[in-house]
C-alpha cells in the first residue's frame, strides 16, 4: 500500500535525535513525518533519567539556541537542576538536571503533536526505497510505502542489537523492544564499513526497599539554574534530591568471583563500551587498588518509587546482580525490578559522512545519533537538529548548513565524527574544543541563535527575547566602559570588602575594575546603580553572567576569535568531489590514500585528518590553484 | 590588500590568499661566509622596518642602515631592500636585509624579526606564495609541490637530528611531564564529579613548579650556545679501504684515524669536529661495509648504518680504480638506508687517470657525484663547497642548525605559557585559564615533539583514573 502524500522529510525514529531531528526539519518549512515504533516511547530516557553535565549541558544550550527541544523539555521535567564546575570559571560550567520520565516524554510528545508541518506515525520502518544512489522512502514492516525526498535514519542501539544478561543473551533494541534487523542488513550492503559498539545500563531499584539513613543527599543547586534561555524557576516541578551511596570491598569481591559468568570477559561481547562508562565489573578489575566506587542514587520520577543506581552498570548473571547490590550501603534490602543489561549494536563508520551528516553512498539519505557511533542524549539530539535541518534544506535545495569547530561543540563532534571516526561510543567532553573559553554555555545564544533564526528554526517568541537581551548587555556594557568610578565615591567599607584594601588606588572605569576577578557586577551595581530594568527577570539574570564573563575573559577571548579567523580560511575552501588525490605530485602514498579515502569536503577538513601533514596542505593548496579553484 | 587575488564562494567575495601571518627565514646558507640575508614577507612588514630601522626605507632602493633590537642596540649594519607587493618576490610586500652573515649575528636578527611580529617561515614558503599569488608560471604547480615536499621532508630530518641524544631526552621529559599536569587539570575540568579535583590540591603547583624549573634550565643551556652549534652531520660510507679514514684525515688536516691498507682497520665509528668557513661539521668515519663474520667489526657495521640514518649527507666513497664499479655501486647503495641525500665520490684519482670514470646511476639514490684523490688533495677544495651547499640547501631552512633554533624558539614559548599557567593557579585559582596556557604551552611543544590530540590526553585521564558515574 502507498502512502498518499510524498513527504520533504520522513525520520526514522523518535528517541533523542529523531525528535529533533523532525523539528528542526518541520520549522525549517519541510512537511515531515515520524516514523517509531511506538508513539508512547517518543522522547524516552533509555539510560539514566539526566540530561546535561560538563560538554554536554553545552550541547543542550546550543540545541536550545537554534530552537530545539531538549533544554525547554527538561525544565519542564526537572526535578534536581545543578551547575557543575561552579568553582572553576564560566566557560567550564555546565548545567545538569535529573529528569522525571515520564514529564520529559510528555513534553517531548507535546511538542512534536503541536508542530505545524510534523505528523507521527507508528510502524516500524523495514527498508528504504532507493533508486541509483538516491533514497526515495521507506517501506514499512506491514508494507506501507512511503515516498519522500529525504530521509533521516535515527535508530540508535536498534540496528542489530542483542541483549546481554549474564551468560544468556538474545536480539533486542531495547529492553522490552524488538531490533530492526531487516534495515541492518540493507544498510549494510551500501555502506560496508560497520562497527560494534556496546553500552550498559545498572539494575533499576525499588526505592522503597532503600534505606537512606545515613546516605549524602545531594540537593538541586541555589540559586537553582535553568535549562533553557527561555527557562522559568516557574515551570520546574518538585524539586527531590539523589543520593549517593558507595560500592565496598565486599561487592568487588562478588564481582571478581563472578568474572567468568561475565559475557564482558567470556569473549561475549565484542563491542568497545566506552571508557568514561565503564561497567561495575570493568572498574572492579581494571582498577583493582579501589576498595570503593561511588554510586549515585537518581530517581526515575516524582510518581515513581524506582531509582536508577548510577555507577553500577552490568552484564553479570542477575543473581549475582542481587547480591552485589545487597553489600551496598542502604541496599541491603533492595528489590531490584529490572535487571541491569549489557547491549550491543551496529553502527556505521561516521567518516563514510558529509559534513552535513548526509551519507555519501545514498544520497538524500541522513543518519544521526548512536548509528554514528555517539553515546548520549545530547549528543543524539545535537546531531538529530542537523541532520533534520540539512534534510529539510536538500528537500528545499539550499546549501546545507556546515557547524564549524569554531563556532559550537555541535560543529567540534560532527567534525570530530566525519573527520577522525571514533573506536569507542564517543561523548562530549569540553577538552575536546580547541576554543573552550568561547564555547560557553552563556554564549550559546549570542553564538547560534541568528543563525536559527535564518534557517527558521527560531520562532518569534525567542527571537523577540533574544533581541531584548543583546539590546540590555550592549547598553551595560557602553554604561560600564563609560562610567568612571573616583576614589572618593567608594565607601570604605566596601573597598574592604570587596577589594580587601582601604580604598580605591586612583579613578578607574566601571568596566575596568570589573575585570578584577574578585569584583562582581553586583558589588558595582552598588557603586553606580543597576542597569535599567530590561522588564524580564530572565534578562537580568543572563546579563549579569554575561558581563561578568566578559571582564573575565577579556584577551583570551579577543585572541581566540583571531586565531578562529585566521582558520576559517581553510574551512571555506572547498576542496572539489572530483579531486584525485593519487594523482597529486609531492604527496606520500600514505596522504594519498588517506586523502581518497577520506574525501575531505574542505582543505580545514583535510588539516585536520590524522596523518595529514602541514606540508601536504600547502601542497594541496598549490594543486588547488593550479586547477583554478582558488580563482 | 586590493591586489590579492578573491575567491567566490556562495556570491560571497572572500581575500583568501592573504596570508594572516608574516613569514621570515635566512636567505643564504649559515656560516661565517661573506654576506648574510634575511628575507621577510607579509602584511606586517612596513610595522617590522619600523621597529628594526626606525623607518620604512624607500621602495627598490638600497638603503644603509643599522638594525637595531628592543632596546635601540645595533645587531648589525647592513643593507635593508623594500619591495612593496605585488612588484616582489612574493607578490606580497617584502623587507630583505642584507647583513654580516655568521651564525649568531643572523639568529640575533632573526629573533628581533620574530619578536616584531614575524614567524619563521615554513620550508618553500616563499615559493609558495609568489605561486599563490600569481607570480610564478602556472605551469609550475608541481614543482612548486615536489618543492615543498623534499624541503619539508629534508626539514623533518633536520628536526629529528636536531632531538638527539640529550637535548632529545629532555625534550620529551618535558612532554611527559606537561602532558601529566595537564591530565590532572583536564580531569578535574572534565569530571567534577569524579572526587578528582586536583585543582584545590597544592601538589598541583608543585608539580608546575617542577615543569617549569626544567624548562628553565634546559632553555639555560640552550642560551649558553650548547645545542645551537652542532652543525651539518657528514658520514663517510664505503666499501673497506676506499680510502674513508684518508679523506676524513684530509678534511680534518691532521690523523684522526689509523690508516692501513688492511681492510677493515676501522672497526667503530670515528667522530671528528670539523669547521669549513664558520660552518661546524660532523663527519663520522664508518667501518666499511662488508660481509663480515667478525662480531667487533659486525658491531661497526651496524653503528655505522645507524649514523648514515641521521646523516645530512652520506659521502659514498668508490675506489676509482677498482674493476666492477657498477655491481660494487649497487651492492654499496643497498646497504645505505633509505631517503639519506647520498654524494658519490670517486677516490684515487691520482692512480685513476685523467677522466674520471662515470657509473650510471640507475636507482636515483645518488644526488651528485664528486672526484677526489684524498691522498693528493685533489679535488677536496670542491667537496668541502659541495659540503656548504649541502648544509644551506633551500634557502637554509632545512638545516639542523635552524631546526635547533625553531626548538628554541618554541620551548621559549612554552615557558612564557607555563608561567602564566601558574600565575592562573596560584593568583586567581581560575583552573580553566590555567588549562588555557597549558594547552597552548603543549601546542607550542607539539611543534618540536609532533601534537598531543585530545583523544590521547583523554585516553591518559581514563587509564589514570577511574572515570564513571
Amino acid at each position: 500500500m502507498r502512502f498518499g502524500t510524498t513527504f520533504d522529510v520522513i525520520v526514522i525514529g523518535g528517541g533523542h535525535a529523531g525528535t529533533e531531528a523532525a523539528l528542526a526539519a518541520a520549522r525549517a518549512g519541510a512537511s515531515t513525518l515520524l516514523l517509531t515504533q511506538s508513539i508512547e516511547q517518543v522522547g524516552a530516557m533509555s539510560c539514566n533519567p539526566a540530561v546535561g553535565g560538563i560538554g554536554k549541558g553545552h550541547l543542550v544550550r546550543e540545541i536550545d539556541a537554534l530552537g530545539g527541544v531538549m533544554a525547554r523539555a527538561t525544565d519542564r521535567a526537572g526535578i534536581q537542576f545543578r551547575t557543575l564546575n561552579a568553582s572553576k570559571g564560566p566557560a567550564v560550567r555546565a548545567t545538569r538536571a535529573q529528569a522525571d520520565r515520564r514529564l520529559y516524554r510528555q513534553a517531548i510528545r507535546g511538542v512534536l503533536e503541536n508542530q505545524p508541518g510534523l505528523q507521527l506515525f507508528q510502524q516500524e520502518a523495514a527498508d528504504l526505497l532507493i533508486e541509483g544512489d538516491r533514497v526515495r522512502g521507506v517501506v514499512t514492516l506491514t508494507g506501507v510505502r512511503i515516498e519522500a525526498r529525504t530521509v533521516v535514519l535515527t535508530v540508535g542501539t536498534f540496528l542489530g542489537g542483542r541483549i546481554h544478561v549474564g551468560l544468556d543473551n538474545y536480539a533486542g533494541g531495547r529492553a522490552g523492544d524488538p531490533p530492526s534487523n531487516r534495515l541492518a542488513e540493507k544498510l549494510r550492503e551500501r555502506m560496508p564499513r560497520v562497527g560494534r559498539l556496546k553500552t550498559g545500563t545498572p539494575p533499576r531499584i525499588d526505592g522503597r526497599s532503600i534505606d537512606y539513613d545515613g546516605l549524602v543527599a545531594q540537593y538541586s543547586d541555589d540559586p537553582r539554574p535553568v535549562f533553557s534561555f527561555l527557562g522559568r524557576h516557574n515551570e520546574h516541578p518538585k524539586q527531590i534530591p539523589c543520593h549517593i551511596t558507595h560500592t565496598n570491598e565486599r561487592t568487588h569481591e562478588l564481582i571478581s568471583e563472578a568474572s567468568d559468568r561475565s559475557p564482558m570477559f567470556t569473549g561475549q561481547i565484542n563491542g568497545v563500551g566506552p571508557r568514561y562508562c565503564p561497567s561495575v565489573e570493568d572498574k572492579v578489575r581494571r582498577f583493582a587498588d579501589r576498595s570503593s566506587h561511588q554510586v549515585f542514587i537518581e530517581p526515575e520520577g516524582l510518581d515513581t518509587h524506582e531509582v536508577y543506581p548510577n555507577g553500577i552498570s552490568t552484564s553479570l548473571p542477575f543473581d549475582v546482580q542481587v547480591a552485589f547490590v545487597r553489600t551496598i550501603r542502604g541496599f541491603e534490602n533492595a528489590h531490584i525490578t529490572r535487571p541491569g543489561y549489557a547491549i550491543e549494536y551496529d553502527y556505521f563508520d561516521p567518516r563514510d559522512l558529509r559534513p552535513s551528516l548526509q551519507t555519501r553512498a545514498v544520497a538524500g539519505l541522513y543518519f544521526a545519533g548512536q548509528i554514528n557511533g555517539t553515546t548520549g542524549y545530547e549528543e543524539a539530539a545535537a546531531q538529530g537538529l542537523v541532520a533534520g535541518l540539512n534534510a529539510a534544506r536538500e528537500a528545499a535545495q539550499l546549501d546545507p548548513w556546515l557547524p564549524a569547530r569554531s563556532g559550537s561543540y555541535i560543529g567540534v563532534l560532527i567534525d570530530d565524527l566525519v573527520t577522525r571516526g571514533t573506536s569507542e561510543p564517543y561523548r562530549m567532553f569540553t577538552s575536546r574544543a580547541e576554543h573552550r573559553l568561547v564555547l560557553r554555555e552563556d554564549n550559546a545564544d549570542t553564538r547560534l541563535t541568528p543563525l536559527g533564526r535564518e534557517f527558521g528554526l527560531v520562532d518569534d517568541e525567542r527571537w523577540r527575547f533574544f533581541e531584548a537581551k543583546q539590546h540590555a548587555i550592549s547598553s551595560e556594557l557602553e554604561r560600564l566602559s563609560t562610567t568612571r568610578i573616583q576614589p572618593a565615591q567608594v565607601p570604605a567599607e566596601w573597598s574592604a570588602r570587596v577589594l580587601q584594601q582601604p580604598a580605591l588606588a586612583r579613578d578607574c572605569l566601571a568596566m575596568e575594575l570589573l575585570k578584577r576577578p574578585e569584583v562582581s557586577h553586583a558589588d558595582l551595581v552598588e557603586l553606580i546603580g543597576d542597569a535599567p530594568d530590561a522588564g524580564d527577570d530572565r534578562i537580568d539574570a543572563q546579563l549579569r553572567r554575561d558581563i561578568e564573563v566578559r571582564a573575565r575573559y577579556s584577551g583570551y577571548v579577543e585572541r581566540a576569535e583571531a586565531e578562529i579567523d585566521r582558520a576559517r580560511r581553510n574551512d571555506t575552501l572547498p576542496l572539489p568531489e572530483d579531486l584525485d588525490y593519487r594523482g597529486l605530485a609531492g604527496l606520500s602514498n600514505e596522504i594519498r590514500q588517506k586523502l581518497h579515502e577520506q574525501r575531505p569536503a574542505t582543505l580545514g577538513q583535510a588539516a585536520r585528518t590524522p596523518g595529514v601533514t602541514p606540508a601536504a596542505v600547502s601542497i594541496l593548496l598549490v594543486h588547488l590553484k593550479r586547477r583554478g579553484a582558488l580563482g | 590588500m586590493e591586489h590579492q587575488p578573491a575567491y567566490r564562494s556562495n556570491g560571497r567575495e572572500v581575500a583568501l590568499l592573504t596570508q594572516p601571518h608574516t613569514i621570515a627565514a635566512a636567505a643564504t646558507p649559515p656560516g661565517r661566509g661573506g654576506i648574510g640575508i634575511v628575507r621577510i614577507s607579509g602584511q606586517q612588514v612596513a610595522q617590522i622596518a619600523h621597529g628594526l630601522l626606525g623607518e620604512l626605507p624607500a621602495p627598490r632602493r638600497a638603503h644603509l642602515a643599522e638594525f637595531r633590537d628592543a632596546a635601540g642596540a645595533p645587531i648589525d649594519r647592513g643593507l635593508a631592500l623594500f619591495f612593496p607587493g605585488p612588484n616582489s618576490y612574493t607578490g606580497e610586500d617584502t623587507l630583505e636585509l642584507q647583513g654580516h652573515g655568521g651564525v649568531a649575528v643572523m639568529n640575533a636578527l632573526l629573533a628581533r624579526v620574530f619578536e616584531l611580529g614575524a614567524r619563521r617561515a615554513q620550508p618553500g614558503e616563499f615559493t609558495q606564495r609568489a605561486y599563490l599569488n600569481g607570480k610564478l608560471d602556472l605551469a609550475q604547480a608541481e614543482a612548486v609541490a615536489d618543492l615543498i615536499d623534499a624541503s619539508s621532508s629534508s626539514a623533518a630530518r633536520a628536526a629529528l637530528r636536531s632531538l638527539e641524544g640529550e637535548f632529545s631526552r629532555r625534550v620529551h621529559e618535558l612532554v611527559e611531564a606537561l602532558t601529566q599536569l595537564r591530565v590532572h587539570v583536564e580531569a578535574a575540568i572534565d569530571f567534577p564529579e569524579e572526587e578528582i579535583d586536583f585543582l584545590a590540591d597544592t601538589a598541583l603547583h608543585a608539580r608546575a613548579a617542577e615543569v617549569s624549573e626544567s624548562l628553565a634550565a634546559l632553555l639555560r643551556e640552550a642560551r649558553q650556545g650548547r645545542v645551537l652549534t652542532e652543525g651539518l652531520t657528514v658520514v663517510i660510507a664505503g666499501a673497506p679501504n676506499a680510502g674513508k679514514s684518508t679523506l676524513l684525515n684530509r678534511l680534518a688536516g691532521y690523523d684522526a684515524a689509523i690508516v692501513t691498507d688492511v681492510p677493515g682497520t676501522t672497526r667503530d665509528l670515528l667522530r671528528e669536529r670539523l669547521d669549513i668557513d664558520g660552518l661546524p661539521l660532523h663527519v663520522i668515519d664508518t667501518a666499511g661495509l662488508r660481509e663480515s663474520h667478525d662480531p667487533i667489526e659486525r658491531e661497526g657495521m651496524r653503528r655505522a648504518t645507524e649514523a648514515m640514518a641521521r646523516a645530512d649527507r652520506v659521502l659514498l666513497l668508490m675506489d676509482a680504480t677498482a674493476a666492477d664499479r657498477k655491481r660494487n655501486l649497487a651492492a654499496q647503495l643497498a646497504r645505505l638506508p633509505a631517503g639519506v641525500p647520498v654524494t658519490l665520490v670517486f677516490n684515487k684519482m691520482d692512480c685513476a687517470g685523467a677522466k674520471p670514470p662515470s657509473v650510471p646511476d640507475t636507482s636515483g639514490a645518488v644526488a651528485s657525484q664528486m672526484a677526489i684523490s684524498a691522498l693528493t688533495g685533489e679535488g677536496i677544495e670542491a667537496l668541502r663547497q659541495h659540503l656548504k651547499e649541502c648544509a644551506g640547501y633551500s634557502g637554509a631552512e632545512a638545516g639542523t642548525l635552524s631546526a635547533r633554533a625553531r626548538h628554541v624558539e618554541a620551548l621559549l614559548r612554552v615557558q612564557e605559557q607555563i608561567d602564566q599557567a601558574r600565575q592562573q593557579l596560584e593568583q586567581r585559582r581560575a583552573g580553566e585559564l590555567m588549562a588555557e596556557h597549558l594547552k597552548r604551552a603543549q601546542e607550542a611543544l607539539g611543534e618540536i615533539t609532533g601534537e598531543v590530540h585530545s583523544d590521547e590526553l583523554l585516553g591518559r585521564i581514563f587509564s589514570s583514573f577511574c572515570i564513571g558515574k
